[in-house]
């Protein structure tokens, strides 16, 4: 009967596709292909209602067969994607989009922006709202590739310049090419996501063109704009854009603030920690504490001398001023349980004096300062630097046995 | 710890996710997801900017260098059953055939169950109704009016409700007027049975009115409470067998070779006979890995679900997850050395998590089923971080918790169904950030639920991984909610396990994910940013593979009997329970040729049969070490190599030995009768008998004069001949017989019974023996019940400590007892008739069978008294029984709100 023949058809639509994706899994790419010239027929009676249809399917299976496959030309992959975008209607824009991704991959820049251009004028039906993402996305690219070609003739019109000519042609089209990126990407910059690339681009070519209002407000959207996820590059854009302009320490020390909120453990922290000590003000010097304490309380940042170092120059600076030492103890307090076992173990002693002797000497002073004269970490560095006779190991420990009283005050 | 100087663009929403959908055959092909500039040779400067994909990029190219996985250690020993299947459990009718298990349409057999139970234990479903009523019915075929005739019980296995055990009794007294005959009853139950699936059932009349007249007084057990019990454990064997979360993580753990130089590592994998033991094992990393030496092995008080690992200053911790108690273990760093046991805690509700920190030493996070979160220092004790029945993000059923540590080690992932948040555990109520949501914000499906989070700390501190089980997450916890990677993985079943191999140097990070179910594992490349090198955001690399399976190397294997093979299929076929493990790398510059080196290995735990008795073991435990190594300009190869066909060799031949004798019933798991017996029954006769003797002696002398046979002596008996597989001459079996027999692993006893020379002996014996095996039957507890298709997976051995396990069976297998012989004929399939004794099992499980039917009786009259007593709650366990016997020093009561124990329906106990 017909219902059986259906459900046959169905089961060994099924089976093929196991085939396929077993033989993908294991890299046999020309024994799936084989297997997809049948799974072809699926189209022929596509009852299933699923969510990815039997033309997607094909779709993506072949596009990666032809990706991975050895033999694959970029013609062959241009004109499967061509009889597929007129097989996946639903996903055209998807379809589109992908094979852009892959002309711009293997570097064929100008294919893939006629590919954009002609997409952007496609309709079919109502657009739901994933094509609609799907378009800003075209537009955005668009806008990214026209960004490219604008800095393409921005070079060659700098290097003209010098040479004392000005070629009228490239600077009109240089304009035109900034209009074009410009408009697409303002666009897509508003919608909540991730933009790194796009915002990028997109204050450079406001920067270029003098318009510092708009590239800041588009910065400040992008970082402090709630409907945005908390992207940390979103701040070091933002920051380097203060910097750029030359505005004032304050504002440059209030965006690393935040970003130091979001993420402590951030690169740019040891930037901040030194901008900090360079101030005069008391507060922020205190800050500079906690950003460095901060810092160094995550895993990645265990064996960084730069972080070390700046809280052993820190840390010596108040106990030789006696100013102050309650910080130290208010930042060690909640870190007293943890931190000799992660980082003034007698392994890591060891290790760190075989791996990097800079390191162990920063490390030590902190632990002498820290943990008194006793702790292993210190006894073990000035042991070993005793014996090894390096001057700056011996007034390490002269400096922390004359301190010894601090580590008594921090303890208690 | 830099951060991507520019992220893969991409929308961000918020809300419940709105994609619909399920599971997509082909959803993670053909992808590249979304371009960005390559960040590592700054386009700027070139004529036009490079992009780089964020999926579909090259990998490193990795060949199987084995054409399927071979074992590494010897199979474990013990009888194994096969874990339940669907068909056990649904009801199978014409009508339901096509519906696949998990769709909504699927039925529980609970009736079948129901009558498992009553055949099975018809002592404690009938016994005292039973042994009133006996006189009473009459099951004979003839009339009643012939008055009865010795012999009527002796027909009693098939009839519960006559199955006494009181001796013949007599029936001689004119019973006409008490007696009625239940033969048309018994009757109209067979053509029921024979009628299932038709669509017009109706019911006999006489089968009503007897149902009507008998329900509320012929039960031992109140059947609506037997009904409520039976169908709450086949519910939750039902969803066990959809998807079994206690294994989540895997209990399999590798501890590196402690030096660069070295090439032995330790292997961490549970084993025994109920997964109780915990066994170290040193490992030798050569073309072929190895064990090396014997392990060192703990035994634990429980079936352990979880064995994580993680090394700080160069010592490993070993943490142990069991359903009630939680332990760990230090590995110190030199070879050779032995581990130690450092603490263990008890929990009211089972741990459903546990995993060890790789910041700090002896440092551990501890999730309960009741949604309590704990980080549990071994010097100072049990912090606990949260306590939440509710999930977090949206309601979801399941009580699965788990945690983990992250970049800071004083900050802790926990995770639920729908999602992860970050705790700090110095202020766990103020300081706390959602780092995935089931959502808009990583655009999951509708449905989609986490399976499994990890830390990967070792290929970048601040990233993380989170499978579901349409896709894999890689985040990083300074963006939060993002996910930097997605990629649907396409698995059948969700991927349970999961095992970083990072990449260092540039090369790319390896995930090994690994179901359970389905043994599948796959491979995915990726990139991160790597430490302090370059900085590019993550991309997946290269083509997700598919490694080798274990039941894979079934094909390998030398061919077997059929009876063999199905077995092995079988065994092979087990759910895994833990693995994949990238054990390490080794890369060789050698001209042109690369050489990789990469294992995964898995331990296949068959899912615990237990057998309901309290804690008779049963699962078997066997570790294979499938290896991948790899070399880019080598196809695969299509035949094992000749070591691997070596090891396949050893391994079948172990695993003959331990299990000498095939179950007689292969598909459906019997209980064998053998364990009932002293081992004086199962000896047999203690020498050759007087005959015996006198037949040799002459044979001896005929042989020594060279003489000729030309009839035996004693017509009556068979010669005595040695248990050769020879036919002897003219038997007096038809030859079918025999082979029949012999194919299906019974030959040794066929022998015996050949052997044996007197029939009315052998009479006798058997009908000793089926009172016996009656008295026996009493004694079996309720849990017994659901014999063959049921079991459930718990605290097996946190029982078997406090009760011994009983006998194996006392049952004959299953159903197919209904039709057996009555007990005159002889008995050539019965199970009663034993092979010869098994030497390790009567030496090793007779001292400790001593206690039981005490034990036994005692658990039934706990599980009576509760159902007295009112409202069922579950009975507890004796859980202070539960005896630590490895596990010294302080013993930590976790304190739980709630102080019920596992919500399960404890049949029995």
């Amino acid at each position: 009967s017909s219902h059986e023949h259906k459900l046959n058809f169905k089961k060994s639509k099924e089976v093929c596709l196991s085939y396929i994706q077993d033989a993908m899994l294991q890299k046999q790419w020309k024994r799936a292909a084989e297997f997809l010239t049948f799974y072809v027929e699926s189209l022929e009676k596509d009852y299933s209602r699923e969510h990815i249809g039997p033309s997607e399917m094909i779709w993506r299976i072949g596009t990666e067969i032809l990706c991975r496959h050895s033999h694959s030309s970029m013609r062959e992959f241009n004109c499967f994607i061509e009889q597929m975008k007129t097989l996946g209607i639903k996903r055209y824009l998807k379809i589109c989009l992908e094979h852009v991704f892959h002309l711009l991959c293997n570097g064929q820049i100008d294919e893939a922006y006629q590919n954009l251009s002609l997409t952007e004028s496609w309709r079919f039906g109502d657009q739901t709202a994933i094509q609609d993402k799907e378009m800003k996305l075209i537009q955005a690219y668009r806008g990214l590739l026209d960004y490219y070609s604008w800095s393409k003739q921005k070079n060659i019109l700098l290097e003209h310049s010098l040479d004392g000519f000005a070629d009228l042609s490239v600077e009109q089209e240089m304009h035109s090419c900034f209009r074009k990126a410009a408009v697409n990407l303002k666009e897509i910059v508003k919608i909540p996501g991730v933009w790194d690339l796009f915002v990028k681009c997109y204050v450079d070519l406001l920067e270029f063109y003098g318009d510092h209002n708009e590239a800041r407000q588009v910065l400040n959207e992008y970082a402090y704009n709630s409907k945005f996820p908390a992207n940390p590059n979103a701040h070091v854009y933002l920051y380097q854009f203060l910097k750029r302009q030359g505005e004032s320490k304050k504002s440059l020390v209030s965006a690393l603030k935040i970003l130091h909120d979001i993420v402590p453990s951030h690169e740019l922290m040891i930037d901040f920690n030194t901008m900090l000590q360079k101030s005069k003000k008391r507060k922020k010097h205190r800050l500079g504490l906690e950003v460095i304490f901060a810092v160094l309380d995550y895993a990645g940042w265990k064996e960084n001398i730069k972080a070390w170092s700046c809280l052993a120059r820190q840390v010596k600076q108040i106990v030789i001023s006696e100013k102050h030492l309650s910080w130290i103890k208010q930042e060690w307090n909640c870190r007293k349980d943890w931190w000799p076992a992660f980082h003034f173990s007698r392994y890591l002693a060891k290790r760190n004096w075989q791996e990097n002797k800079s390191l162990s000497y920063e490390k030590a002073l902190v632990a002498g300062i820290l943990l008194g004269k006793d702790c292993k970490y210190f006894k073990y560095v000035s042991h070993q630097g005793r014996k090894a006779q390096v001057k700056r190991f011996r007034m390490l420990k002269k400096f922390v046995n004359k301190h010894n009283p601090v580590y008594l005050r921090i303890s208690s | 710890m830099e951060f991507p100087a520019a992220l893969f663009p991409s929308y961000f929403g918020a809300g419940p996710p709105r994609e619909e959908g399920g599971p997509a055959p082909a959803a993670g092909w053909g992808e590249h997801g979304q371009v960005l500039e390559d960040g590592s040779d700054l386009g700027r400067r070139q004529a036009q900017p490079a992009f780089v994909p964020r999926r579909g990029g090259t990998g490193e190219m990795w060949e199987p260098a084995e054409a399927a996985a071979v074992p590494v250690l010897p199979p474990g020993a013990g009888c194994w059953i096969p874990s339940p299947a669907p068909q056990d459990i649904l009801y199978r009718n014409s009508r339901y055939r096509k519906l696949r298990p998990g769709k909504s349409g699927a039925t529980l057999d609970f009736a079948k169950q129901l009558g498992h139970f009553f055949l099975d234990h018809p002592e404690d479903a009938f016994g005292s109704m039973g042994r009133l009523l006996h006189k009473n019915f009459y099951l004979g075929n003839s009339k009643l009016k012939v008055s009865v005739s010795l012999g009527i019980s002796l027909l009693s296995p098939t009839i519960p409700l006559a199955a006494s055990t009181s001796a013949l009794s007599s029936l001689q007294r004119p019973a006409r007027n008490s007696t009625i005959r239940m033969t048309a009853l018994m009757e109209d139950i067979d053509r029921l049975e024979a009628r299932r699936g038709c669509q017009q059932q109706h019911l006999a009349s006489r089968l009503r009115w007897f149902s009507h007249l008998c329900r509320d007084w012929l039960f031992e057990v109140p059947l609506g409470l037997l009904a409520d019990c039976l169908h709450e454990e086949l519910m939750l064997q039902w969803s066990e067998l959809l998807f079994d979360d206690s294994v989540t993580g895997g209990a399999l753990a590798w501890l590196p070779p402690r030096d660069t130089g070295s090439c032995i590592g330790c292997l961490v994998h549970p084993g025994g006979q109920a997964m109780n033991q915990l066994y170290f094992q040193d490992m030798v990393l050569e073309e072929l890995p190895r064990a090396r030496g014997s392990p060192a092995q703990f035994e634990l008080s429980g079936r352990i679900r979880q064995v994580a690992a993680a090394q700080v200053d160069e010592e490993d911790f070993v943490g142990v997850r069991s359903d009630y108690h939680c332990g760990v273990w230090r590995v110190p760093g030199r070879t050779g050395a032995a581990p130690t046991p450092l603490q263990v805690i008890h929990t009211d509700v089972p741990a459903s998590c546990l995993t060890v920190s790789p910041h700090l030493p002896g440092e551990l996070a501890v999730c309960t089923q009741s949604g309590t979160i704990y980080l549990w220092n071994i010097e100072i004790g049990l912090q606990q971080l949260r306590h939440d029945t509710q999930t977090m993000f949206f309601r979801d059923h399941s009580p699965w918790r788990w945690s983990d540590f992250t970049a800071h080690p004083r900050v802790l992932s926990c995770a639920d169904r729908t999602g992860l948040q970050c705790l700090d555990a110095r202020a766990p109520r103020k300081c706390h950030f959602d780092l995935f949501k089931v959502g808009e914000e990583a655009g999951c499906q509708q449905g989609e639920r986490v399976v499994l989070p990890m830390y990967l700390g070792r290929a970048h501190p601040a990233q993380y991984l989170v499978t579901t089980q349409f896709s894999v997450y890689v985040l990083d916890e300074r963006l939060p909610l993002v996910p930097m990677l997605k990629w649907a993985h396409m698995m059948k079943a969700p991927p349970l396990f999961a095992q970083l191999v990072p990449g260092n140097f540039g090369r790319s990070h390896k995930v090994l994910l690994g179901a359970s179910r389905t043994q599948e594992l796959l491979l995915l490349q990726y990139r991160g940013d790597t430490y302090w090198g370059s900085q590019s955001a993550c991309q997946l690399a290269g083509a997700p593979q598919k490694l080798h399976s274990i039941a894979g190397c079934l094909q390998h294997l030398p061919t077997q009997l059929p009876h063999r093979h199905h077995l092995l299929q079988q065994r092979l076929g087990a759910p895994a329970a833990g693995g994949p493990l990238g054990l390490g790398k080794e890369e060789e510059e050698d001209g042109e040729e690369q050489t990789f080196y990469l294992s995964n290995l898995e331990v296949i735990i068959n899912e615990e049969e237990e057998e309901e008795n309290a804690g008779t073991p049963a699962p078997l435990e066997e570790a294979e070490l499938p290896q991948e190594s790899c070399a880019s300009s080598q196809p695969t190869p299509a035949v094992p190599s000749p070591a691997a066909a070596l090891r396949y060799r050893r391994w079948l031949r172990t695993l003959c030995r331990a299990c000498k004798e095939p179950p007689q019933h292969t598909s459906s798991p019997g209980l064998s009768q053998r364990r009932l017996f002293t081992r004086r029954d199962l000896e047999g006769p203690a020498g050759p008998s007087a005959l015996q003797r006198q037949v040799r002696q002459w044979l001896h002398q005929v042989m020594q004069e060279g003489g000729r046979i030309q009839r035996w002596e004693p017509l009556a008996l068979q010669p005595p001949a040695l248990p050769r597989p020879l036919e002897p001459a003219g038997g007096l079996d038809p030859l079918s017989t025999r082979l029949t027999a012999a194919w299906s692993g019974d030959w040794e006893q066929w022998w015996e019974e050949r052997t044996s020379f007197s029939m009315a002996q052998r009479q006798r014996v058997l009908r000793e023996r089926r009172q016996r095996q009656k008295r026996a039957r009493g004694r079996q507890s309720l849990s017994a019940s659901f014999t063959s298709s049921l079991t459930y997976q718990s605290e097996l051995s946190e029982l078997s400590d406090a009760a011994p396990p009983l006998l194996s069976s006392g049952h004959p297998p299953v159903l197919s007892q209904e039709s057996s012989p009555p007990a005159s004929s002889p008995l050539p399939s019965s199970p009663a008739a034993s092979p010869a004794p098994d030497e390790a099992l009567l030496s090793s499980q007779s001292l400790r069978r001593r206690g039981i039917p005490k034990e036994r009786r005692k658990t039934l009259r706990d599980y009576l008294s509760v159902w007295a007593e009112g409202p069922p709650d579950p009975p507890e366990l004796p859980g202070s029984q539960a005896s630590q016997l490895c596990i010294p020093s302080s013993q930590s009561q976790l304190s739980s709100a709630s102080q019920t124990r596992r919500k399960r329906p404890r049949m029995g106990f």
